[in-house]
């Protein structure tokens, strides 16, 4: 609309970043360069998992409407590739659990936020028309920063060799969850029919579920030894 | 393996990275800004008429447009876009718009007209003179409704209605929830047109026996004039006109085939062009003929000269006379036989003759014969109309709706081609015609003689087929260029019945142009929905606390660790 609703947008989508950032002691660490280049592997991944897509799975050329239900599935599987991306750049890292979590995940959900919204954001928001999405957009920038906290969390349990053989189901199905969480969105919203508001409230409320789950599990097994 | 791939990476992304990120992404954002956004709605405006006629300028005087729409009960209308629809088009709404500078006006009219109640429609015909009477600064645009148009216009009315009489909150309420819209004209501004040339065409039925044969000219204009030139279909005027003049082509191009039928006069068929500017096809081409050329048909013996204008409704028919004929003179003649024939054949059509001199004081002249009159030519226009005032010759109402195809003998006030009647008033001409040219009343015939029955009879079909050809597109004279369809294809058609087919150029005088047209007539114009400038402010302060409710959330994300910790602790302990 103007430039002070693209403010507006960029505000939303990007403070909260800033505040994980500053609040969860990375900034203390000098954990700047090592989020950045989780970043640098976010985009390596993409890159990977782009090539992979296109030279694998054919452009689905069904009619308009109907949802390939295998076709999405099996894209969604591609996104297993995230899950190593995330566990290269834990690795790579010494330090304590919280700290290698935090710093993947910043590394990564930035990036994806500089990328995937940062130029729609401008182009869009920018313009006369004003259109809700972007604020929405701004919104769904926010739920995958605890998305991918949590999305790392269990990825660094699931990586843990003393993982207990009682968690070992949970953090699998977590896992899982985490992966498939953008393709059961989608699905969800084919089937029910949601509006983009309802849509929005769901996906929060899924990805709180998820996380709060990995936190309990995380807490768990940090405090159990 | 995995190990040095990433160590390879991460070193290369940490020498350069940083530098194509700065360099990079500004670069990648100038380059994406100017893209426009998609509007929320795009559609088809059609503008005002904008010319000049004998310097003086009619019509808009714009074209550009990007502002802020507005239903006119809004109480500012000031650099506002000020959308009305037909249902509520009042002289006075628009006047009061245009008195506070309002920044346009946009006016939607209903897909089809003919679902419009007849005394909008008649209210809204005898305002397009008046509109167009006095030039307007602001650009006038007319758009065809739709269902997305509808609903913009919907909330812009409950928008500008709700305006000033709420509490704070709901106005409020009101700036997050209701949408305005912006209009925006994609075209540039309207410039006038160099160069164009006003096509007419002439054919003629040369008759038998002697050199000096007398000549009858019939003529009739074939553009169009209504207040947006892209809506004006002009069914009966003149569609009718031309339609009658291309049937009586080929019903005397029959006679005129064979040499024992062929009458003592040559006939000459013109199809004008310019009409609706003051005749301006008609008037070069007298020029042309008068003026330049030795010999002319039009130079020598003419023994009268009929326009048809406006014949495809009504009851009537009028004979429109500059001054009345004298006795024994060929129009006197002409005018005895159309009475005999209405009288003898047709006792309910009400035939009359309509004097009316020339004023040559008026900007424009009232019929087409009066172009003639002044080059003292003898000559008539007949029409179904009594007054060249009738607000039918120039409304964009006058297309060729599909209750009129029905021909189910419904009554409707509005303007309309009736085909039954167009057939009349064919066979009515044609029968008087053909009476004057045999000099049928003077050898003896009976005065309910037919002449155009059985093989000769006017086709309606064919009549039905030239006026839904003509109606097919807006033929407003800026519209037709010398390489249109129209022109090409009354070329054609003249070209089937009639010899010496010619086409006429008019150019309007570079140094002291008579009628000057502009472009920009037709336009698409995008609405985007935008939000007041206090609605940004109100966002802002909302995402504020958003943010700092998030500040105080990760702040204190120990407290919730250390609940969840108290809550799994005991359990753990159990294990």
């Amino acid at each position: 609309m103007t430039l002070f609703h693209f403010g507006n947008c960029f505000a939303l989508a990007y403070f909260p970043y800033f505040i994980t950032y500053k609040c969860s002691g990375l900034s203390e660490y000098n954990a700047f360069w090592r989020c950045v280049q989780a970043g640098a592997t976010y985009l390596f991944v993409q890159l990977c998992k782009m090539l992979f897509l296109a030279t694998f799975f054919p452009t689905w050329e069904g009619g308009a409407g109907v949802y390939d239900f295998v076709g999405e599935f099996m894209k969604a599987t591609v996104d297993l590739a995230d899950l190593l991306g995330l566990h290269l750049v834990m690795s790579r890292n010494a330090g304590k659990g919280e700290y290698k979590i935090m710093v993947a995940a910043m590394g990564w959900a930035t990036a994806e936020l500089v990328m995937s919204r940062c130029i729609p954001l401008w182009v869009g928001a920018r313009g006369i028309e004003f259109d809700w999405k972007y604020i929405q957009m701004s919104f769904d920038s926010n739920i995958s920063l605890v998305h991918y906290i949590a999305m790392a969390a269990v990825v660094w349990m699931f990586t843990r060799y003393d993982l207990p053989k009682s968690f070992r189901l949970p953090v699998t199905v977590l896992l899982g969850l985490c992966v498939y969480k953008a393709f059961l969105m989608e699905l969800f919203v084919h089937v029910f029919v949601l509006g983009s508001w309802t849509s929005l409230l769901v996906k929060a409320v899924l990805t709180g579920a998820i996380s709060l789950c990995s936190l309990f599990l995380f807490i768990t097994l940090v405090h159990s030894n | 393996m995995f190990e040095e791939a990433s160590e390879v990476f991460e070193n290369m992304l940490k020498s350069s990275f940083p530098l194509t990120f700065i360099v990079f992404l500004p670069a990648v954002l100038i380059l994406v800004s100017p893209l426009p956004a998609e509007a929320a709605h795009e559609f088809t405006v059609y503008r005002m008429q904008q010319y000049d006629l004998q310097g003086q300028p009619y019509g808009t005087r714009n074209a550009i447009l990007n502002t802020e729409a507005r239903s006119v009960d809004a109480e500012v209308l000031s650099r506002r876009c000020v959308i009305m629809r037909l249902l509520d088009f009042s002289y006075e709404k628009y006047q009061k718009a245009l008195r506070q500078s309002a920044g346009a006006v946009v006016i939607i009219l209903p897909q089809n007209m003919s679902t419009m109640p007849q005394d909008i429609v008649q209210q809204f015909m005898e305002m397009e003179p008046e509109l167009l009477a006095t030039e307007t600064i602001v650009p006038v645009y007319f758009a065809l409704e739709d269902e997305e148009l509808l609903s913009i216009y919907k909330q812009t009315h409950t928008t500008s209605s709700s305006q000033g009489s709420a509490s704070a909150a709901e106005v409020l309420l009101h700036t997050a929830t209701a949408n305005g819209f912006q209009m925006v004209t994609s075209g540039a501004q309207s410039k006038a047109v160099s160069d164009w040339a006003i096509t007419s065409l002439e054919g003629r039925l040369a008759g038998e026996g002697g050199e000096d044969l007398p000549t009858i000219v019939l003529v009739a204009h074939y553009d169009s004039f209504g207040v947006a030139p892209w809506l004006s279909y002009g069914a009966d005027s003149n569609g009718s006109g031309v339609s009658l003049l291309l049937e009586l082509a080929r019903l005397f191009s029959r006679l005129y085939n064979y040499k024992r039928t062929r009458a003592g006069y040559n006939l000459l068929f013109f199809v004008s062009g310019g009409g609706k500017f003051n005749y301006q096809g008609t008037k070069r081409w007298l020029e042309d003929n008068l003026d330049h050329t030795d010999s002319s048909l039009l130079q020598d013996n003419v023994a009268f000269v009929l326009c048809l204008d406006t014949l495809g409704s009504g009851g009537s028919l009028h004979l429109h006379v500059s001054k009345p004929p004298k006795e024994g003179s060929p129009q006197h003649t002409l005018l005895k036989e159309l009475e005999t024939v209405v009288s003898e054949q047709y006792s309910d059509v009400r035939f009359s003759m309509v004097h009316k001199k020339i004023n040559l004081a008026d900007d424009t002249l009232a019929w087409e014969h009066e172009r003639f009159g002044i080059r003292r030519l003898p000559a008539f226009t007949l029409s179904h109309l009594d007054s060249h005032r009738s607000a039918l010759r120039s409304t964009i109402m006058d297309v060729r709706s599909v209750s009129a195809l029905e021909g189910e003998g419904e009554v409707r006030d509005g303007p309309h081609v009736e085909l039954r009647t167009l057939s009349r008033n064919t066979k009515i001409i044609a029968e008087a015609l053909a009476r004057v040219i045999y000099n049928l009343t003077e050898k003896g015939a009976p005065a309910d003689l037919q002449i155009f029955t059985e093989q000769m009879q006017v086709q309606e079909e064919q009549l039905s087929s030239m006026v839904d050809w003509l109606t097919a597109q807006p033929r407003a004279a800026q519209l037709v260029d010398k390489d249109s369809s129209v022109v090409s294809t009354l070329e054609y058609h003249l070209g089937r019945y009639l010899k010496d087919v010619k086409k006429h150029y008019v150019k309007a005088d570079k140094r002291d142009p008579e009628f000057v047209f502009y472009d920009q007539l037709k336009q698409t114009m995008n609405a985007y929905r935008v939000k007041p400038a206090i609605f940004d402010l109100l966002l802002a302060v909302c995402i504020a606390a958003y943010l700092g409710v998030m500040y105080l959330a990760v702040q204190h994300f120990g407290l919730l660790y250390s609940v969840v910790r108290r809550v799994t602790q005991p359990r753990t302990k159990q294990h």
